[in-house]
């Protein structure tokens, strides 16, 4: 049992939050509402490998693990800079094309997703399929060289900054009529591939889309992996979605009881300094407490899913759903103990409550960890 | 080129500091991390010793407990080595032995060049440097704002009150740099993980051919008599403006006689 992390993960922390801070909340806010990318950001830690320090050295990674990847996440969030694209680019898709992609789909995609000069979205979710993969209507057919893609997708990150897509797309259907899926990707500037701005209340710089497939062309050099194996191919990306998810909420609730301890350390109503009362500091060192419980569970996730503990999945999916509910309530205490600034846009608190609130819903929502803990972990019988 | 960087290794300023009772001297026995101002010495001298095609930068730091925390964050910024000196003998040290003990341990590295920064963020009397050039004998150049190596002389200017002096002094000599000298780069993975192959010589005192009784509390010809704290800040005047804002500015101004 060893719970250091080691000098070399804690120089990383170390370096990614300075470049974090040099950036801080102001320009996360700032690039958000007047409509900017964080391609700044995004591009400084790529030059510094800290985008893919969980993948190969070939293709120009740091040859580490998601443990790495999910302190990037962490300490960026933490100062103020939630990038929700690490989740997706270099821990889904990443993951998955390594993994399975050829040496060619490596050498093509991978590297420029470490180096940051280019992003890959990921579309999984459907208006009418839901939570319920299975019954995913996205179909790509086989037509001489090419796949062939009609569907809908929506709430796909990031589209406008990428430079393509990993699509999961419906090849088959077995004999007890589940989709029988595989992974394509697809480039953003694919004709017949329309994209429609879904507006959300939420500050940040990454814009969600509909996608509308409409007969998209592609070769089947793009398909990764095998055809019809994509649903057990996705599990290799799900388990660095779910923790890199916790990642990120883990690093705002940082962010946000430090900003609160530091307000209420100072600020003074009835000639003592508000932090006092024990109203205002067991809620905050409750929080405390459960954030510290969530970061475990990430962290030790993080470490079963590169030790390819097969105990990973099931940890990786109680972290996200720890890390969500202990950040909202963190982020929720900080907002209450700056009274009325706890709204105002200067406290920087209020803005993240988008982002903060998302990891309850996305990428996978609360009650579907439940059921998988309810039904895997407690061998509950199932609802559907 | 090779350049040697003197780099400090002090308890994080983000956590509040402290001073032992009896000798008042900062309390170091936490981790120590590398002194945000010596990043931009090490910066300089990476970007130096590119220019000249050649060459490497050796860290020499010295650090009770064996500290090398600090030195681990500049190879991974790109130095090729470190010198650590490190003797229980250094407790209470001043910045005259401070700087017999760095002028040793500089001398075994040979550099055409060493750089220091103009002051450390926890002590800051910025008197160590220039004592060093004084013990190896070298010219020292203090407050660069820009630095150039070529031909066997270093060219510097050096910023002051009113603007710069062009200053040029012949190799070897020590330069002390200032915030604004060039901006450092952060620490890459790859840095990182490299740090952890990079030699780090750890020395006691008597390894540079000192006495004990040279250095440390023995041989300081300083000592800390007392400490208070500094006092606070008034709090300032706030002059509403109600269409004579600029003659209470002037009238202020005058006042404290600087029109
Ligand atoms: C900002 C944002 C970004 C996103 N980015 C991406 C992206 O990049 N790529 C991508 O593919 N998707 C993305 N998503 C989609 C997201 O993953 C889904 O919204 C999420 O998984 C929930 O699916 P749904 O919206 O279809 O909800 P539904 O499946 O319709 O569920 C609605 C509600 O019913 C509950 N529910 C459903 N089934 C059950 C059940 N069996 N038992 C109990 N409760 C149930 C759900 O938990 C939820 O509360 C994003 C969403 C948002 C809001
Ligand atoms: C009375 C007294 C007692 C002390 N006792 C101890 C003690 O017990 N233990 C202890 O560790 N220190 C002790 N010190 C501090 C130590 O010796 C300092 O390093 C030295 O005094 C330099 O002080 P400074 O921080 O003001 O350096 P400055 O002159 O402000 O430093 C300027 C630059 O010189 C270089 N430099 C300075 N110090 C070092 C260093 N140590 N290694 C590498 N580069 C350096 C750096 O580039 C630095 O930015 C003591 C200091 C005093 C005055």
């Amino acid at each position: 049992m060893e719970f250091h992390e080691t000098e070399e993960q804690q120089a990383l922390r170390g370096a990614v939050g300075k470049l974090g801070r040099s950036f801080g909340h102001e320009y996360f806010v700032e690039t958000a509402k007047s409509g900017g990318k964080s391609t700044a950001l995004w591009q400084m830690a790529g030059k510094y490998g800290f985008l893919g320090v969980n993948l190969a050295e070939e293709y120009g990674g740091g040859g580490a693990g998601v443990y790495e990847l999910q302190i990037v996440a962490e300490e960026l969030a933490a100062a103020g800079c939630p990038l929700l694209m690490l989740v997706v680019s270099p821990a889904i898709c990443g993951s998955i094309i390594q993994t399975f992609g050829g040496k060619e789909q490596r050498e093509r995609w991978l590297r420029s997703i470490i180096s940051g000069e280019s992003i890959m979205s990921f579309a999984i979710t459907e208006p009418d399929a839901g939570s319920n993969s299975h019954n995913l209507a996205t179909t790509a057919t086989r037509d001489g060289g090419d796949y062939v893609l009609r569907g809908t997708k929506y709430y796909i990150s990031g589209v406008d900054e990428a430079d393509a897509i990993l699509v999961v797309t419906r090849t088959g259907t077995d004999h007890a009529g589940r989709g029988q899926l595989s992974l394509i990707v697809v480039p953003t500037d694919a004709p017949g591939l329309s994209k429609t701005v879904i507006p959300v209340e939420m500050t940040a710089p990454e814009k969600q889309f509909t996608l509308f497939f409409d007969d998209v062309r592609v070769p089947t050099e793009n398909l990764i992996g095998t055809e019809g194996d994509g649903l057990r191919q996705l599990f290799q990306g799900l388990n660095p979605e779910r923790i890199m998810g916790a990642a990120v909420g883990n690093g705002i609730a940082r962010y946000a009881l430090e900003k609160a301890a530091d307000y209420a350390r100072v600020r003074q109503v009835w000639g003592v300094p508000i932090g006092t009362h024990q109203g205002v500091a067991h809620p905050l060192a409750h929080a405390r407490i459960n954030v510290d419980l969530a970061r475990l569970m990430t962290q030790r996730a993080a470490w079963l899913h590169d030790e390819r503990d097969p105990l990973a999945g099931e940890a990786a999916n109680m972290a996200k759903f720890a890390a969500a509910e202990a950040g909202i309530a963190a982020l929720d205490q900080a907002i209450q103990t700056h009274g009325g600034n706890g709204l105002s846009t200067e406290y920087g608190l209020a803005t993240l409550w988008g982002p903060m609130r998302l990891m309850r819903t996305a990428p996978i929502s609360r009650e579907m960890i439940l059921n998988y803990v309810a039904r895997h972990s407690l061998g509950l019988p199932s609802s559907y | 080129m090779n350049v040697v960087v003197c780099v400090k290794q002090i308890p994080d300023p983000a956590n509040p500091g402290k001073l032992t009772s009896e000798t008042h001297t900062i309390v170091r026995d936490g981790k120590l991390i590398l002194d945000d101002s010596d990043a931009y010495g090490v910066e300089m001298a990476l970007q130096l010793v590119d220019a000249a095609g050649g060459g490497e930068v050796t860290l020499v730091s010295m650090a009770p407990h064996s500290e090398t925390s600090g030195l681990r964050t500049a190879l991974a910024m790109g130095a090729a080595k470190a010198i650590l000196v490190s003797d229980d003998a250094l407790a209470g040290s001043d910045a005259l032995s401070t700087a017999k003990v760095l002028a040793a341990a500089i001398k075994r590295a040979e550099p055409d060049l060493v750089i220091a920064a103009t002051e450390s963020t926890d002590g800051y009397t910025g008197t160590t440097p220039v004592q060093v050039a004084e013990v190896l004998g070298w010219p020292s150049i203090s407050f660069a704002k820009k630095v150039a190596v070529a031909d066997g002389t270093v060219k510097v200017d050096r910023q002051t009150e009113t603007g710069y002096d062009s200053v040029e002094v012949s190799l070897p000599a020590l330069v002390t740099v200032t915030a604004g000298v060039v901006e450092p780069r952060y620490p890459s993975f790859k840095g990182i993980m490299a740090a952890k192959g990079k030699p780090v010589e750890e020395l006691k005192v008597t390894d540079l051919g000192l006495e004990p009784g040279q250095v440390g509390a023995a041989g300081a010809r300083q000592e800390v008599v007392s400490v208070e704290p500094a006092e606070a800040r008034k709090a300032g005047e706030i002059v509403v403006d109600e269409g004579d804002g600029y003659e209470k500015i002037v009238a202020f101004l005058e006042q404290i006689k600087v029109i």
